[in-house]
This record gives structure tokens, sequence and C-alpha cells, in this order.
């Protein structure tokens, strides 16, 4: 989607970002030539079309941490914007369960344990939706193991106690 | 006024750039499999599933490294006919790693993460609406998943689908054109003339459609160790499928009580031979 400001010709360059706010986010878009300012709002419905088809809207990568957290199709460009992601309800604890919300999987989901970074970084390879799913497994054999961290190891050792190739 | 063509970019998201690195992350993750066969029918109970696995098993009997992709994200269950239902998905560090049976077939479910008490639940913040989004949503979990999984090498990636004519052809056109497609049908009128409609839609497509096979085609009895009818009227009067009949396969009540604990060996006899025919005409098919 592009903005053009008419009486200028020119297009509008994205300014600022607000909320999201009840599923809306607030787009403002300003003309470089006459700093003539319009609002892009988005509805509940138009942010779930856009999130359902995986991808980010805005410039730039979000931070791991932002992205991982967030299922606001937007919070790319709030990122780069430096919205802070605590307004974002990004704010996470030590399990990756805790930043997932809403999705299959929540129910009878472990406390949490810690998890390595690298650890972390290998749950990109799960679908978002299951993501949920797969941390509470694997952190329920890791506590049933007497493990109290999730790191590389432990998920090799899951991989051959479940014979998973 | 300069034109939507005139401005360079799309404001930053560069959306289409997004959607091409989607699909060469698929083709990445894909690029160790030689054939992708689609088991569809279109209608719903006619057995895909099943067919499916005892598919891939008679492959790997016939020395063929097969896996099984459970698109039927709603209905899942391969799983449970895998005997996998409580097998996490991992992540490895190259993917998600393949789940295995001790035999050694691969097969991805979300009916291993996802008790059969619950449904599939998405989040959203268009709540009473999903009617609007959700088939979206799913295709976009479908790819998720033939990229993210480290599928390896493997000869036959098998593709459960879910039922719906229109669904097949929406699989077909996700899958891309290299995807083939075997269709299951039953004896009855009813089902082969929906199963008529996925064919009618698979033809519109330029994916192949290497024929189809006839389950419950009879049942076994074991006490007189014979092929019984099991459809008096047959087809009927429903159109037909204009496709090659890779495959009658009998029902056995002996597999669907196997399948429902996840036992998926069969002992020999009739059934049996004629899934091993299945998977010999599949690969005739792809040679």
């Amino acid at each position: 989607m592009k903005f053009l400001c008419v009486p200028c010709d020119e297009q509008m360059k994205l300014k600022h970002a607000l909320g999201p706010d009840g599923g809306s986010v607030a787009l403002v878009y300003a003309c470089p030539a006459c700093s003539a300012e319009m609002a892009m709002m988005t509805n509940p419905h138009e942010t779930q079309v856009v999130g359902s088809l995986g991808v980010k809207i805005g410039p730039g990568e979000a931070p791991e941490t932002a992205a991982a957290a967030s299922k606001c199709p937007f919070t790319g460009m709030l990122a780069d914007m430096g919205v802070p992601l605590a307004a974002q309800g990004a704010d996470r604890d030590a399990s990756p369960a805790d930043g997932e919300s809403g999705a299959n999987g929540g129910n009878g989901a472990p406390a949490g344990i810690p998890w390595t970074a690298e650890a972390r970084e290998r749950l990109a390879n799960i679908p978002d939706i299951v993501r949920t799913s797969a941390v509470a497994g694997i952190e329920k054999f890791a506590l049933d193991h007497g493990y109290d961290e999730v790191d590389a190891a432990v998920l090799e050792r899951a991989r051959s106690f479940f014979g998973i190739a | 006024m300069k034109t939507y063509s005139d401005i360079a970019g799309d404001g930053g998201s560069d959306v289409l750039g997004q959607v091409l690195q989607q699909r060469e992350r698929i083709a990445e993750a894909m690029a160790g499999i030689d054939h992708v066969v689609a088991i569809g029918s279109g209608k719903g109970g006619v057995g895909k599933s099943t067919l499916t696995m005892q598919l891939a098993l008679a492959l790997g009997r016939a020395g063929r490294r097969c896996a099984i992709l459970d698109a039927d994200l709603n209905g899942p269950c391969q799983a449970r006919l895998a005997g996998l239902e409580r097998a996490p998905l991992l992540p490895g560090d190259r993917g998600m790693a393949l789940p295995r049976t001790p035999d050694g077939l691969g097969v991805v479910s979300l009916g291993s993460l996802l008790p059969e008490s619950e449904h599939l639940a998405f989040d959203s913040v268009a709540t009473g609406d999903s009617h609007v989004w959700r088939a979206t949503r799913e295709f976009n979990l479908f790819q998720q998943l033939l990229g993210l999984v480290d599928w390896g090498r493997l000869d036959f990636l098998l593709v459960d689908l879910p039922p719906g004519a229109e669904r097949t052809l929406q699989y077909a056109e996700a899958l891309g054109p290299a995807a083939r497609f075997v269709l299951v049908t039953i004896p009855a009128a009813l089902a082969r003339g929906v199963v008529a409609r996925s064919a009618a839609a698979l033809g519109t497509t330029p994916n192949e459609v290497l024929g189809y096979i006839e389950n419950m085609s009879g049942y076994y009895c074991g006490t007189c160790d014979g092929v019984r009818p099991l459809f008096d009227g047959a087809a009927g009067d429903a159109p037909e499928l204009g496709l090659p009949c890779l495959a009658r396969v009998p029902f056995d009540p002996r597999l669907a009580t196997a399948s429902d604990a996840g036992e998926a060996d069969l002992p020999p006899g009739p059934v049996l031979h004629a899934l091993d025919e299945a998977a010999e005409q599949l690969l005739r098919c792809v040679a």
C-alpha cells in the first residue's frame, strides 16, 4: 500500500504509529514537501487478514524478541520506529511459552524453565501456531528428566528419547 | 498525478519480497524430495488417511524413503495412525525435526500436538469473523510446515489432504505444479460423484492426476478368507472419472482396529496385496 499527497504529487512517508489497541493500529504518514499528515487506521479484521498472510508490515526486521513475542503484523514497523516494546505487550519471561499467546497448546503447559539463547533460537523452526505446544512438550521432557534448563543438548536428548531423526 | 507504479517499493514492507522468501524457503526445504504426491478425494470418510498411511508403508516395503504430511489441519489423524500422538515437534539446527515411526516413516501431523479433545485455534483480534481470514491462516500454517520441516532425502512425500473438492484445488495451487495427485473413492455413486468434481477441479491446474484408488472395494471376510461385496450398487450413475484405476483395496476390519490403535501393520492377505499393487502402480506412474 502506498500513499500519495495529491497536491504535492509526492509519496507520503511513514512518520509514526499508534497502537496496537484493540486490534487496531494507526499509521501516521507525512508529506515530505508540505508536511501534511494523514493517518491510516486498521480495523481488527484488516489487522487479522494481514497477520494471516504471514507477512510483516513496515520497513526492516523487528528485533527477534519483539517478533517472537507479538502476533501483531505491524511489529516490524513499530520496532523500527522505536515504539517501546513494552507498549506492545512484548515483555518476556525466561520460558518461551510465556511469549506466545492465544494459540493452541497453552493448556497444561508447565510453569516454564530457562532456555539458552541457542535453544530459543531453534524455536523459530517450529510454526508459530504450535510453538507453545512444542515448548510445553520440551519443558515437560526436561523437567521429567531432571534438567533445570533447556539447551541444545537437551533438545538433542529429547530427539533421541522420542526416536526422532 | 503519480500512479501506483510510478512510486518505487510498496511503502517499506516489501510484502512481495517476503512472499518470495517464503517460497524460496519451501523450495529449499523440499529440495531433497523426489516426488510429492497428494492423496485427496473431495469426499470425507472414504479412507484417505488410512490409505495414505498404508500406501506409504507399501512404498517403504518397496524400498522407498517416505514421509507423510498431514494437511488435514482441522482433523489430523496421521499421528494416531502412526502411533505418534505423543511425539513432540522438536526444533533442530536445520529445521523442525521429522518425527518418525519405529519403522522409519516420517509423519508430520498436528495430531502430535493437539489432543483430540481440542480443535485447532488461531489467535485473532477479529473475534467472530473467522470465515474471513481462517483459510488464509491455515494455508500459511501449511506452508510453514512445508518450509520448516527438515525433510532430508525422501523418495516420496505423501500429503494427506482434507475433504472438500475446493480444498483439493487450493492445495494443488499451494503445493505447486510439480505435485501429483491420487484420488481416493469408494464404489458408491455418492462418493464417486464428489471425487469426479475434484478431478474436474484438478483438471484446471497443471498438476498431474496419476489415477484413483477404489477403497472399500469389497471387504475381507476372515471366516471364508475371501473378499465379499460391500456396495451392491457400485458406482451407479456417477460420472466416469476418466482416470486410471491404480488399485482396488478391500476393507479389512482388522485394519480399522489396528489403525485406531496406531498399529499400522497388516498381516498378509488380499488387502496387503492390493496395497502393494497400488504402490507398484504409483512407482510406474512416476518412473
